[in-house]
């Protein structure tokens, strides 16, 4: 039974107002994809008494297999809201009619990057909390990146039957667990202060946090209540909800209310007295299958059950008659549409993060104003397999404007330059489509504030796109997405017949659309390279490669690798000098390396080349105890002209020093891609140019002398200065009982790993570990962790920084050294190093 | 070893004598060069001798000989600008050669050089075709002599064998299609000279076979070093295809069809919407061609055995122009085979303008990349006359925007690298308007001027 039809949802996304774009978001496992069901449920698409088993948004094979998800996949809802319930309302609207776009996306820290594509289309978060495992890190993550976006976000508090059939803890003792998880996640939202966002925090007496059993589909806000008990103690609903939250305590024999317990056994905080206990209690008679007690129970409530479900028995009973009385969708869909922003609302203060260009122009005000009259700007944010194999969906949100069938945009890719031809095409879409879970609806056109997916640009399109009216030629591209995790893991393919290569190729390509993270390139050696967050998701990407992209041919892989960085430990012992190879010029230069958390401020982008210069020592001498002078004298970055190594010039009074400035920078560029000891990027290395002695004619100074001269003086340097290999660590998060403990300090220690911090979350028995593990020893942990806990941990490791490994790689035998062959060899390269007397002369 | 015969002085005499030659150049590689002394006095004895030996007539002189060595290119290859110097009729090209052949009709000599003889055994149950270098040329017969004993004895019955024509440079396999049975698929320039295995490698990549080593006197059967070559000019030809500027290198005056590949290379090029320049600097090496760091890739037009570099000192790689036919020409794959000399390129190779919707895929970038010109191509055609004074203006945009800035970007054209660059040479403004009159410039070589010396 379907209980809405694509003209229906079309009638309603023109009504700005009344649509709601909203995404779902958690740590894994804490029952996102089961909740979304419940919604589901209520827009009519699957039944209600299998809602929580189905996971419709699961569409994937190896989702249902695993029981995680790994893509984000969107719904589009319509949902008719009673007059009743929205008279409370104050936002503005038109009619009862909703239309909610809903993203459920997954948890595993391996696939946040469809989180962040999620959340940009999107104006509201529904955070859904584990009542017992609390807020882990991945809550924390998506909710920051959430903020980030300018996301308003609602809570729930979620697996709230566990509470009364796993644990059966009392009201008291539930009420300070969820205290503390709203509490914990309010910590995070604090640290937003934003005055266009307004306040992020959530609060249950205002409504903003639901209580949620995804399971059993079930749900209710403290609204729900305050609604019953209202007019029963004659105060009016709001008021009502304040006393159903925090310190306001009831008592029955009284009829009293006070601030504090007053210690009378028939003293009750309100929650437990009008919430918690009346659920218990249903939910006790249904499961002992009193029903004698509980049909009048019922009729008080005024739930009334159909006939043939009067019959059920046990949990299927409790289920029924939950989903009865506290419908999910009802709360949880109520909760959104009063508390979180529409579309309109929401891109009057998101237009600042969103569009690149001046924020006066007229696609920002279109933006601003969501006028679907305007230019149309539309942000794809990622790409689906289609159903015909090896097409894709451009799926992405409409932020002004109208996209329609048959109508011709400009694609503006990710390194489109306004002015500029680079990274821009000009296509006609071939159909819009709505999404409706497992299946698609064409229609004629999308208007603004709606999510909507395009057919016929996938061949423009890798990952996301800025699309535009073909004549607004003037329109600046919609700020890119920033992801949280780094492809750190990578491994090669090879196909196993040759002549599978255009298969292959064309499978990476494909691939590469398919996911927001993955990274398909090719090494040095001619090997292809894919690159994703973690092992799962290379797994994830390797079995959609092999079963989906590549027609059948069969492929070879490696192992995983890692790529390392090149850094140096001290300064150069002494200055090194290179002469060019006609030997009338010499260069001089010198190592050291850059300091703390310098070269992480260049990743952040905090100090790049296109800074203003004067910023840009300001930050350097303030911060990193620079001269500033000297500040004033990088001549550039490195690698690609960003990367976090630069060049010096410490030089006084050389002459055509200027000449050749272009040719150290080539050469630079060229050396610190490829460093000396295995070819890896350099990182966090000061290359200081001490002198220089050139000849006198230009001829015999050109680039030609100068650029391999740099580049062999840049390699003695980092050769002198004590060079060290840098490999990536993640930081892992474990949550588990405590008799788990010892094996998972078994695990890590034979992994190179260290634990810096242990802690018990308060009220359970579980405890949080956060342990630092290079990557290099990660594959394989999540397997040998849950054998040696017997299941009962599960970790979640995100790329957090580059570790230094203390050993000297120029060492024969030593730890570095074994890698730097190891890279070496794999890279087809001479096994032993290049000495130094390679790159340094002798005046 | 004896020198006359190693070097077939008499032979070469007889040639020379029976055409009546006048000039001739001697080409030596350099590592031959040592000898070329006593060659030429050989030589002159032996066609002194000849004259004497049949004076009929007596306004025949006894030709010249010419030494040439050092060569621009190749030594492999028939140097036939220095020929041309010295206005010489015939050209005696000693050491190795790669056969490719020359531009014009001249006649040449081909000599074989000193290599111990070896056997060169190739027997199996399968046919097999042995290819052997020239400079084993004078043991075939031994071989085949040797094989001929074996099959005699019994032990192979069903064992056929073929022996490659050396003279040729390019084998042609049609006569014996049916006993190859497919498992030699393809040749190429097909010399089993020990130190050029590599190409080799790359010609047969599809096909089982053995190599015979003379120095280590085994048999190599390992080809993983060979794929490993193959996998890495994959590399390069991906790395091509996300060049802009590209520099084709004349590596060659004397291969037949040079100039027609080089022109084939640019019309290519500009099809696949990048820029072409054209430079003649002999051999290169790493300093040359830093020489020109706007140039993201260089193609390397020469005979078939100095086709091949690999490249990892050089600033930019240097590619064949078979990859480059692959790179630039949109939708070509490379389905495992293998072209090193261009006269079987210019055959084969067509201008496909396909007109395919999707963008170009760069394995560099992991997404879409749309060649530049390409797209400007069609839209704004007129503008071509004021482009180097748009682009210049458009770089001076972006600098005003970021000032002071470090970060350059990307050039899509000589122009736009040098206008992007911090020094833009002498700044002429400042310079005395007024010509001024000459003065005496320095004398020396670079290393140290007698006067002027500011360095050094």
């Amino acid at each position: 039974m379907v209980k809405f039809t694509a003209e229906e949802l079309r009638r309603i996304m023109d009504l700005k107002d009344n649509i709601r774009n909203m995404s779902v978001i958690a740590h894994v496992d804490h029952g996102k994809s089961t909740l979304t069901d419940s919604l589901v449920a209520a827009a009519g698409i699957i039944a209600q008494e299998t809602a929580g088993d189905v996971r419709m948004t699961d569409t994937r094979a190896d989702e249902a297999e695993r029981g995680i998800t790994i893509k984000s996949t969107g719904i589009s809802l319509y949902y008719e809201m009673s007059d009743e319930s929205l008279s409370a309302f104050k936002g503005p609207r038109v009619g009862n009619e909703y239309l909610i776009n809903l993203i459920d996306s997954p948890g595993h820290v391996d696939f946040s990057s469809e989180v962040t594509a999620a959340l940009r289309i999107t104006d509201g978060a529904l955070v859904v909390v584990d009542c017992i495992e609390g807020v882990c890190v991945q809550t924390e993550t998506v909710l920051r990146q959430a903020l980030g976006e300018r996301i308003r976000p609602v809570l729930t508090v979620n697996k709230m039957d566990r509470c009364f059939l796993e644990l059966q803890v009392d009201g008291e003792e539930a009420y300070q667990t969820f205290q503390r998880v709203i509490e914990n996640a309010n910590v995070i939202m604090a640290t937003y202060e934003d005055p266009l966002l307004g306040d992020v925090m959530v609060y249950p007496e205002k409504g903003t946090v639901a209580f949620s059993a995804g399971l059993h589909g079930w749900a209710f806000t403290l609204t729900n209540f305050a609604k019953m008990y209202a007019s029963k103690f004659g105060v009016d609903e709001s008021k009502m909800m304040e006393r159903l939250w925090g310190e306001n305590f009831f008592d029955p024999a009284t009829k009293k209310w006070t601030a504090k317990n007053t210690g009378s056994p028939t003293c009750k905080r309100g929650f437990v007295q009008f919430c918690y206990e009346p659920i218990k209690q249903i939910i006790n008679t249904c499961m002992n299958d009193q029903k004698e007690k509980l049909w009048p129970m019922l009729k008080k409530l005024g739930v009334t059950m159909k006939s043939d479900e009067k019959e059920l028995l046990g949990k299927a009973l409790m289920k029924r008659v939950m989903q009865t009385w506290l419908p999910a969708s009802t709360a949880l869909l109520e909760m959104m549409i009063h508390h979180l922003p529409s579309p309109s609302k929401a891109q009057r203060y998101r237009v600042e993060n969103l569009y690149e260009g001046p924020l006066d122009d007229k696609y920002a005000e279109a933006i601003r104003n969501c006028d679907p009259e305007g230019p149309l700007m539309l942000y794809v944010s990622k790409m689906i397999p289609a159903t015909d194999k090896g097409r894709f969906f451009a799926f992405g949100r409409v932020f002004a404007g109208k996209v329609s069938t048959g109508s011709k945009v400009r694609i503006m890719g990710p390194n489109y330059v306004p002015g500029q031809k680079k990274d821009l095409y000009t296509k006609s879409v071939q159909r819009t489509v709505i999404w409706m879970g497992k299946k698609q609806e064409s229609v004629e056109d999308v208007p603004c504030g709606n999510t909507v997916a395009l057919v016929g640009l996938d061949q423009f399109i890798t990952k996301n796109a800025t699309l535009t009216n073909e004549k607004e030629v003037e329109a600046h591209p919609i700020r890119a997405m920033k992801f949280s995790v780094s492809p750190v893991v990578r491994v090669a393919v090879q196909c196993k017949v040759a002549s599978d290569l255009p298969k292959l190729v064309e499978g990476l390509k494909r691939l590469a659309k398919s996911d927001p993270m993955v990274v398909c390139t090719i090494e040095e050696s001619g090997e292809h390279i894919i690159a994703g967050a973690g092992e799962l998701h290379l797994e994830i990407c390797l079995k959609d490669l092999v079963d989906d992209f590549m027609g059948g041919a069969e492929i070879i892989k490696s192992d995983p690798v890692v790529s390392f960085r090149e850094t140096v430990l001290e300064k150069s012992v002494r200055t090194v000098m290179s002469k060019s190879p006609n030997k009338h010029n010499r260069l001089y230069m010198e190592a050291r390396p850059l300091e703390d958390g310098l070269a992480e401020a260049i990743d952040d982008g905090r100090i790049g080349p296109r800074d203003d210069p004067k910023v840009r020592s300001k930050i350097l001498s303030e911060e990193f105890g620079w001269d500033k002078d000297l500040a004033k004298k990088i001549w550039c970055f490195g690698p690609e002209t960003t990367g976090p190594n630069m060049v010096v010039d410490m030089c006084k009074g050389v002459q055509y020093l200027n000449e050749i400035k272009d040719s150290v920078v080539a050469g630079f560029q060229w050396a610190s891609k490829e460093g000396a000891l295995a070819e890896e990027n350099m990182r966090g290395i000061c290359f200081e140019v001490c002198d220089v002695v050139l000849h006198a004619d230009a001829i015999h100074r050109g680039g030609g002398q100068v650029i391999p001269t740099a580049r062999r003086v840049i390699y003695a340097s980092q050769i002198t200065a004590k060079p060290r290999l840098l490999e990536p660590v993640y930081m892992v998060e474990i949550q588990a009982p405590e008799q788990a403990l010892g094996g998972i300090y078994g695990v890590l220690n034979q992994k190179r790993g260290h634990v810096f911090e242990e802690m018990q979350r308060p009220g359970t028995p579980l405890y949080n570990i956060k342990a630092y593990l290079p990557v290099i020893e990660s594959f394989g942990f999540s397997g040998q962790l849950r054998a040696a806990t017997s299941g009962q941990a599960f970790p979640q490791c995100v790329f957090d920084h580059w570790d230094m490994m203390s050993s000297d790689p120029l060492e024969a035998g030593s730890q570095a050294a074994t890698h730097v062959s190891e890279i070496r060899r794999r890279k087809g390269l001479k096994e032993q190093m290049t000495p130094l007397s390679e790159f340094e002369d002798k005046l | 070893m004896d020198l006359a015969s190693n070097y077939e002085i008499a032979h070469t005499a007889q040639f020379i004598h029976a055409r009546s030659f006048t000039r001739v150049a001697l080409q030596f590689p350099d590592d031959l060069l040592k000898d070329s002394t006593t060659v030429v006095t050989a030589l002159q004895q032996n066609l002194q001798s000849l004259k004497v030996g049949d004076d009929d007539d007596d306004d025949t002189q006894v030709a010249q000989l010419f030494v040439m060595a050092d060569t621009t290119y190749g030594s492999c290859c028939v140097d036939e600008v220095g020929a041309s110097h010295v206005d010489a009729d015939c050209v005696v090209h000693y050491g190795h050669t790669c056969l490719s052949p020359p531009k014009s009709e001249k006649n040449s000599n081909l000599n074989s050089n000193i290599i111990t003889s070896e056997y060169h055994k190739c027997s199996s149950s399968f046919t097999c075709l042995v290819l052997y270098g020239l400079e084993y040329s004078h043991a075939i017969h031994h071989i085949k002599e040797a094989v001929i004993k074996l099959t005699i004895g019994g032990s192979k019955r069903d064992s056929a064998l073929h022996y490659a024509n050396i003279i040729q440079s390019v084998m042609d396999p049609s006569e014996d299609d049916k006993a190859f049975n497919g498992q030699l698929e393809s040749y190429g320039s097909a010399h089993g000279s020990f130190d050029k295995c590599k190409q080799i490698g790359v010609d047969v990549a599809e096909n089982r076979y053995v190599r015979y080593d003379p120095v280590m006197n085994h048999l190599v059967k390992d080809m993983s070093q060979q794929k490993k070559i193959l996998m890495r000019r994959y590399y390069l030809v991906e790395k091509a295809k996300d060049s802009n500027i590209i520099g084709i290198l004349v590596g060659t005056l004397g291969v037949a069809g040079y100039r027609r590949m080089i022109h084939q290379m640019k019309e290519l090029i500009t099809q696949a919407g990048k820029k072409a320049y054209t430079l003649v600097m002999g051999k290169p090496n790493p300093a040359k061609l830093a020489n020109f760091p706007e140039c993201d890739i260089f193609i390397y037009v020469s005979c078939a055995q100095t086709a091949l570099f690999d490249s990892k000192e050089f600033l930019a790689p240097v590619i064949t122009p078979f990859e480059a036919t692959l790179a630039f020409n949109r939708g070509s794959q490379w389905m495992g085979s293998y072209v090193l000399e261009f006269q079987d390129l210019i055959g084969s190779f067509t201008l496909e303008v396909n007109g395919s919707s999707e963008a170009r895929f760069s394995f560099f970038k992991g997404g879409y990349v749309e060649d530049v010109e390409l797209q400007a191509n069609g839209v704004d055609e007129e503008e071509r006359a004021t482009t180097l004074a748009e682009v210049t203006q458009k770089a001076l945009q972006v600098r005003d925007k970021y000032s002071n800035s470090i970060d350059r970007g990307i050039a899509e054209s000589g122009v736009e690298f040098f206008s992007a660059r911090s020094y833009h040479g002498l700044d002429m403004q400042n310079e005395d308007p007024l010509p001024r009159s000459f003065v005496v410039g320095r004398t020396g070589k670079a290393s140290g001027y007698y006067e002027g010396e500011t360095n050094k």
